[in-house]
């Protein structure tokens, strides 16, 4: 006897935005065979001003095909052999039909003779991560076509944020996708090693039927529970305006649900989906997310779902620090201390992502700075406004020892590794085509948070956060590009950005300011025979002593910012400078009764993307104290070292 | 209650011999001080005139130390937020434990095995003055003794070289291999956490077990003059397993006084203010006294080593 049970949450069906590619599918999980079969129901509108004669698809498993996908041959040239695969490991997604349904006639047609495996990127013709099919008449401008694909996905070993461990099943990219039409052609990369993913915005209701142990947990709403009778549960998850899907499953998972009023009259169903060994970090992962979703919507914008679900990954699911519209993994030890920032830091980020490239859709192919460079910017935002700043942690035998004089200030994300890649790449690059991984990550990550967080002390915070906030509302559910991105900045400083925003997205020059000297010399008086007589110059005739005072301030990058320079003298006045930073120096002089006593480039930390930070100032004495203090502190390791290691000898 | 006896005398034997303690931390000291010295010009030379040199002074600029490390070489990538407090003893337990020596920079591992050696020969010297039993320490009687054992002494430490290789290379590798067997197959990190905190244990136990027996075999040839390095070593295995309980009763007892020691070093130096240069001076003083204790610990479980070793014999 079957039995249903239906669940619907107090939510509004209206789209937030034209759904130009609905899914509605049934699969089939099979933990035997580690597969899931499908019937996919695709209606694509197309949304654009072309005729579209053919339709692209991603087919993402294929990546892990075989070992010479694009993805397996870009890993390898990066030091990544990620398979040691038995021929079980291995995964793939494969069409076993594709039909165009045509309601009018009542007719299908079999579009599978016209299909074709594309490689646009690299020409690798055993990469079969994308393909297309003719289309027997084109799809004009404003029509909607409907499709009925069968496809079959095997599920890999844990790779790439997806696969199956044991009996955890994390599924993401895992289904015929088709890909996205703008300007009269199709966006529809292979998968690569370094690359995310790009889709538009469509409506996604999905009924998957896994074993009736397992606890699911998915994008969207889960609207529905079926009890087949035969020891399978169907649950439909539904969800409008995103543009991916992803589920888990697995009979380990603890599911903890939270209504959450983020904001009067504003609410969304917290789900958390818990490892049974996490459960002491129960606490700490929904403090997480309902931080996320507080200051996320203060910042950026109302978070317009209704469900958030996170999901704590299985041990060696590799599907941690993951992000997918409403649906996103976190990533915990179960050990942990109070400040040192997990599981806050990597949930924050992954929620965070839902703003960039869930709401507003970038590229993530093509512009991976503009979703990874704002959720990086928008996570240490967050968190810095929701906890106290995290001290340095280090694990001894996996067990974390955290050090209370060591505070980590929010300056300090993303600076070490733009100072080891800042002349490898411009930040604007297609992800395959930096010059490494090191080289992907540290130019769509840190460069880009290190970028806004400078622009936001450049433009000044509350203009920033209008501007901010203006921006990602305004190209919610759309497609930005860098050049919508300047728009809205030009727009809220009333002169065009680009000066400031292409050293940085189409540059990779450092930016260095630096106090090169500070001088003060005694301005000498005159003393001796002078046409009126006689100067007794000598020291205690002088009424007060005079400095002729210089300042050298150098410009050692290659990017150019005005800037500000504090002067400051021993008899306590200051003078703030204001430098264009054009020329390769500039020197301030000043004359007066008392000598520097220091001077500082960009005294209020606005240039957090300067490379070289102690530079930035200089005081007349050094200080003798620190070195001798850290020496002496250093020493005690050295000697306690060398007592240690006298177990080797006598 | 052997154990207890000679532990107690052991305690009294080094007492008086404060001098040739403060022999021994005065040449501790002045080694570290040749790498001390160049430590300090980097420091000095990075820090500069800068106002992170006055944020240093007054605590610890994570933004100054991000870029130091960043740009560091050789010795520069010792220095870490770690090297504070309780770190610098985890730092080197776990270097130990690991078997991580290997990564330090060249510098360090060669200023560390050149220490080493020259314990090595100390050691002849603090054996020499245990064994007269007069405890009139004399300089010229501590070198005539380290000089007298050095030849033996140091064949005596390679041959335990060739016990902690086999720890190294073997025990732990072995150990590692099951470790990486279990994580890969593991169902969460809590095993895998466990079973390497119980591989680390292991591994420290049998390093501090070779230790210990080498440590017998260096009283053997200074008590019974034996010239014969391997039968030293061989007798000294004999003796600590025909009396495995005495022996590692006391070695584990004096570690106890080391771990309740540094403890105490810890909680001490966490309460010192390091803002100006009084305090900087009372926490050197706090260190160098630490230290001094450490070396009075080596000693004292020497002098209680051999009196356990006259007394089972």
């Amino acid at each position: 006897m079957l039995l249903s049970y239906a669940t619907f949450l107090s939510s509004s069906d209206e789209p937030f935005c034209k759904q130009v590619a609905n899914y509605t599918m049934n699969v089939v999980l099979d933990t035997e065979g580690d597969t899931i079969t499908g019937e996919e129901f695709l209606t694509w509108t197309n949304d654009t001003e072309y005729p579209a004669e053919e339709l692209w698809f991603h087919l993402y498993w294929n990546a892990f095909k075989n070992n010479m996908s694009t993805y397996m041959i870009e890993s390898r040239r990066r030091g990544r052999n990620p398979t040691d695969f038995a021929m079980d490991d291995w995964g793939y997604c494969r069409v076993d039909s594709i039909f165009l349904i045509d309601e009018e006639n009542f007719e299908e047609f079999d579009l599978s003779p016209a299909m074709a495996f594309r490689q646009p990127d690299d020409d690798n013709v055993l990469d079969q991560t994308v393909f297309s099919v003719r289309l027997p008449r084109p799809a004009e401008p404003g029509q909607t076509v409907e499709l009925r694909i069968s496809f079959l996905a095997k599920v890999p070993r844990p790779i790439s944020r997806t696969g199956v461990y044991k009996d955890n099943y994390f599924i993401a990219q895992w289904f015929p996708k088709i890909g996205v039409f703008e300007d009269g052609k199709w966006n529809c990369h292979q998968f690569h090693s370094s690359s995310e993913f790009f889709a538009d915005y469509g409506t996604y209701d999905i009924k998957i039927t896994i074993p009736s142990s397992m606890v699911v947990g998915a994008t969207g709403e889960h609207r529905e529970i079926t009890d087949n009778g035969d020891g399978t549960t169907t649950h439909r998850f539904y969800q409008h305006s995103v543009h991916d899907f992803a589920w888990t499953a697995s009979p380990h998972l603890l599911e903890f649900k939270e209504d959450f009023e983020f904001a009067a009259g504003k609410m969304t169903e917290i789900t958390l989906l818990l490892q049974p060994y996490h459960t002491k970090l129960k606490d700490r992962y929904m403090n997480a997310v309902k931080n996320a979703i507080r200051y996320s919507s203060l910042f950026y914008g109302d978070y317009p779902y209704t469900t958030a679900t996170c999901v704590d990954p299985g041990y060696n699911s590799r599907s941690g620090g993951m992000e997918y519209p409403t649906f996103f993994t976190g990533g915990a030890y179960f050990i942990t201390r109070k400040r040192d920032d997990s599981p806050e830091g990597v949930t924050i980020h992954e929620f965070g992502h839902g703003y960039f490239y869930g709401l507003v859709g970038n590229n993530e192919f093509e512009n991976p700075w503009m979703d990874e460079g704002f959720t990086s910017f928008l996570d240490t935002e967050v968190y810095y406004a929701a906890y106290q700043n995290p001290l340095y942690t280090k694990r001894y035998f996996g067990i974390p020892v955290s050090f209370p004089e060591v505070e980590i200030p929010i300056e300090s994300d993303g600076i070490s590794s733009h100072r080891q890649t800042w002349n490898m790449d411009d930040m604007q690059r297609f992800a395959w085509k930096f010059m490494e991984g090191e080289s992907y990550g540290a130019n769509s990550y840190s460069k880009g948070e290190l970028t806004l967080r400078t622009l936001k002390r450049y433009m000044g915070p509350d203009l920033f956060a209008d501007m901010i906030k203006s921006y990602s509302q305004r190209w919610w559910f759309k497609h930005p590009k860098p050049k919508d991105f300047y728009e809205v900045v030009s727009e809220f400083a009333g002169q065009d950005m680009s000066w400031f925003l292409d050293q940085f997205v189409y540059g990779s020059g450092k930016l260095d300011y630096a106090i090169d000297r500070i001088t003060s010399e005694r301005i000498i008086q005159q003393e001796g025979w002078f046409g009126g007589g006689y100067i007794d110059g000598s020291p205690k005739n002088r009424e007060t002593e005079a400095y002729e005072s210089e300042v050298l301030v150098r410009r050692l990058g290659e990017v150019k910012l005005p800037i500000e320079v504090l002067v400051v003298f021993e008899d306590g006045s200051e003078f703030l400078e204001n430098w264009d930073g054009q020329y390769r120096w500039k020197k301030f002089t000043y004359a007066g009764p008392a000598r520097i006593a220091r001077a500082v480039v960009d005294p209020e930390f606005k240039l957090v993307i300067d490379i070289n930070r102690t530079n930035n100032s200089m005081t007349q004495k050094s200080n003798k104290t620190a070195p001798i203090k850290w020496t002496s502190r250093w020493l005690l390791w050295l000697q306690h070292a060398m007592e240690f290691f006298t177990v080797f000898g006598g | 209650m052997k154990v207890f006896i000679n532990f107690v005398k052991g305690f009294k034997i080094t007492g008086r011999v404060i001098r040739m303690l403060i022999l021994l931390f005065v040449i501790n000291l002045a080694f570290s001080m040749i790498l001390a010295v160049p430590m300090y010009r980097s420091l000095e030379e990075s820090l500069g005139n800068s106002l992170a040199g006055e944020r240093m002074a007054e605590g610890f600029d994570y933004l100054w130390w991000q870029e130091y490390r960043d740009d560091a070489r050789g010795l520069e990538k010792t220095f870490t937020p770690t090297i504070i407090g309780k770190g610098a003893i985890l730092d080197n337990m776990e270097s130990l434990i690991q078997m991580q020596v290997f990564d330090l920079p060249p510098a360090v591992l060669v200023f560390g095995i050149l220490y080493i050696i020259l314990h090595t020969f100390l050691a002849g010297g603090i054996l020499s003055v245990f064994r007269k039993g007069e405890f009139q320490f004399s300089m010229r009687s501590f070198f005539k003794g380290a000089g007298a054992h050095f030849f033996r002494f140091f064949w005596l430490m390679i041959l335990s070289w060739m016990f902690f290789l086999i720890i190294g290379t073997g025990v732990k590798s072995g150990l590692n291999s099951i470790l990486d067997g279990i994580r890969d197959t593991a169902f969460s990190e809590i095993t895998p956490f466990y079973l390497g905190i119980a591989f680390s244990a292991v591994v420290f136990f049998l390093i501090l077990f070779v230790q210990m027996v080498f440590d017998y075999g260096r009283i053997k040839i200074v008590l019974e003059d034996s010239p014969n390095v391997l039968a030293s070593a061989a007798g000294a295995f004999g003796f600590v397993f025909r009396n495995l309980g005495s022996t590692l009763g006391l070695f584990y007892l004096l570690f106890l006084v080391q771990i309740f020691f540094t403890l105490l070093y810890i909680l001490i130096q966490g309460v010192i203010p390091q803002s100006t240069f009084f305090g900087v001076a009372m926490a050197f003083l706090c260190q160098q006294i630490f230290v001094f204790g450490l070396i009075g610990i080596r000693c004292w479980l020497y002098s209680s080593q051999m009196e356990l070793y006259r007394y089972l014999k």
